[in-house]
């Protein structure tokens, strides 16, 4: 499954079998030979559309998420390594954001950005950069106690060192596990987003936007809502089935 | 117990004041000036109307001032006017809250249902039950709930034409048309957060069961039907009102996309319909009321956590 989606990222465009603006006379018709989704209303194909529209929500999403990933990782590193104020502060901040719900947290920060590619990275990385620092946090509060850290702080490695070599390593299981689930919740919000009109701009195509607009004729054509709901659904699916093989492996427990 | 509430309302506390610094920055960090945004809704604008615009606006003191009295006039539940409509934001806000509030409310009661009986029913069946719930549950938490709406309104569209899936009765109406219009959207909200309610609940019985007290009971002699509704039920219900109380959250965000697909005029379409035309001290008010509801609900949950549990007490 993950495979379906790298592809879509890496080679979309030569995927495709038409360009996502090209039109054809026949709108809004069903499955055929020549169409394999059918088309839209304006005649475009369907398959050609999921797939380049497939890039543009995935490539977001998963930039998205790695930034979220990294400055979250750093907070949570800091809150759990050095404790005291320094955690204290940066955990509050963290339980301010919680109050929010991720989505309609969203809806504000790109109502107050405006709805660009960079906007919408940056908007879904400050979701949930909050989930990711208390994920990393705890792991660390325990990981510092141990022995080894004791041994390297007593050979005198710095304090940098030491959270970055030797602490970090210990956390990455939770992280990648945390990671793969959140790329499922972030791929719900930006679909949502788009389905909502606050995506990428148009015309070019993308999975929450093509669902919207598919829903205008889908009386006619339920096939330009069931590919674009079939693919958002497959992505989430993977990411999930991914954190869950992920979880498994590591024998990480489900706590949060 | 009222220790208990109190020691929870005290935590809640610099959580609202940082969710109302949050509300407050995410409005005045935007680009350009919030005078010219309120100016801009007024044709023909001059610096000098611009400048009498601050002053009313209590825009020339430093920020932490405007802070202040931004805060104190959210206390006396003012919240500014609406660009849109120029009413009070208050006024904008509360009708459309309790729609809002209903709806997840439906959502939260069917979530619990489904959730609650697919959970028991995987947990004491066990077999293929299990595996046909587990499956479903899998399946379900990948759904995001605007898919599930999607996907009803084509379905009913597509087989049941005469049914009317849009409209809206508000409750002073007829409360049978109301809550029957809100169930749909309610079904959809409620489908993804009823298969994690259902997992947690399969997880919390199958724990409970092993335990000594429920061995006493069945070595007691107990009827089945007793220990399910006395022993089993009642000490599960702790996790599961967690998660209930978590999701919460995740309804009142999954809200916004569910009613302006079905057209329910709650506050997820009034905040869509704001940010639509750029109405931002209507998203204002709604961010902040949302965060504040949500910091109550969840200091709401931890109470009735440590009534369900006695084992739980905060020091």
């Amino acid at each position: 499954m993950a495979f379906v989606l790298l592809a879509i990222v890496v080679a979309g465009p030569w995927l495709a079998p038409y360009p996502a603006e090209l039109t054809s006379p026949q709108s809004l018709a069903g499955p055929s030979a020549e169409h394999l989704l059918g088309t839209d209303s304006i005649g475009r194909d369907v398959l050609s559309r999921m797939i380049i529209g497939g890039r543009a929500t995935l490539s977001i999403t998963v930039i998205a998420v790695v930034l979220a990933l990294l400055i979250g990782a750093i907070l949570g590193l800091l809150a759990g390594y050095l404790g005291g104020a320094v955690d204290q502060a940066i955990m509050r901040v963290l339980d301010v954001l919680f109050a929010f719900p991720a989505f309609l947290l969203a809806v504000a920060v790109v109502a107050a950005l405006g709805p660009t590619i960079p906007n919408l990275i940056l908007t879904i990385a400050i979701v949930y950069t909050p989930s990711m620092a208390r994920v990393v946090r705890g792991p660390v509060l325990s990981v510092k106690r141990w022995d080894h850290v004791e041994a390297a702080r007593s050979v005198g490695l710095s304090e940098f060192r030491i959270a970055t070599r030797h602490i970090l390593p210990m956390v990455v299981s939770p992280i990648l596990v945390e990671t793969s689930l959140m790329l499922s919740r972030a791929i719900f919000t930006i679909t949502a987003l788009s389905f909502l009109g606050l995506g990428p701009p148009p015309p070019d195509p993308n999975w929450g936007g093509e669902l919207s607009s598919g829903r205008q004729f889908m009386e006619l054509a339920p096939m330009n809502v069931i590919a674009p709901a079939a693919a958002i659904v497959f992505a989430t699916l993977t990411f999930i089935v991914l954190a869950n093989g992920l979880r498994d492996r590591f024998d990480v427990a489900g706590q949060r | 117990m009222r220790r208990l509430v109190l020691v929870r309302l005290a935590w809640a506390i610099p959580i609202l004041f940082g969710v109302s610094i949050v509300s407050f920055l995410l409005v005045r960090a935007l680009p350009g000036d919030f005078a010219e945004q309120v100016a801009g809704t007024m044709p023909g604008a001059t610096p000098e109307m611009l400048d009498q615009q601050r002053k009313n606006l209590g825009l020339d003191g430093p920020i932490w001032q405007q802070y202040w009295s931004w805060l104190t006039s959210a206390f006396g539940g003012d919240l500014g006017t609406s660009f849109a409509t120029n009413r009070p934001v208050t006024t904008e806000l509360f009708g459309r809250l309790a729609v809002t509030a209903e709806l997840t409310l439906i959502a939260a009661i069917l979530a619990l249902l489904l959730g609650g009986t697919t959970g028991l029913i995987s947990a004491r069946l066990r077999g293929k039950a299990e595996w046909i719930v587990r499956g479903l549950n899998g399946f379900l938490v990948a759904v995001p709930n605007f898919v599930v709406a999607t996907l009803i309104v084509l379905l009913a569209g597509l087989y049941l034409p005469q049914l009317s899936v849009f409209g809206f009765t508000p409750i002073s109406e007829d409360l049978l048309a109301n809550i029957g219009s809100l169930l749909l959207p309610a079904l959809s909200l409620a489908l993804a957060i009823s298969a994690t309610i259902s997992e947690n609940t399969r997880a919390a019985v199958l724990e409970v069961s092993s335990q000594d007290f429920v061995m006493v009971a069945r070595a007691k002699g107990l009827r089945r039907g007793n220990i399910l509704r006395r022993y089993l039920i009642k000490n599960s219900m702790t996790p599961v009102i967690t998660v209930a109380g978590l999701e919460y959250a995740s309804l009142l965000g999954g809200s916004i996309v569910v009613e302006s697909i079905f057209n329910i005029p709650g506050m997820g379409q009034l905040l869509f319909d704001s940010v639509t035309s750029r109405d931002y001290p209507v998203i204002q008010g709604i961010v902040l009321l949302v965060a504040v509801v949500v910091v109550l609900v969840n200091v709401a949950v931890d109470i009735a956590y440590a009534r369900v549990d006695a084992r739980v007490s905060y020091e």
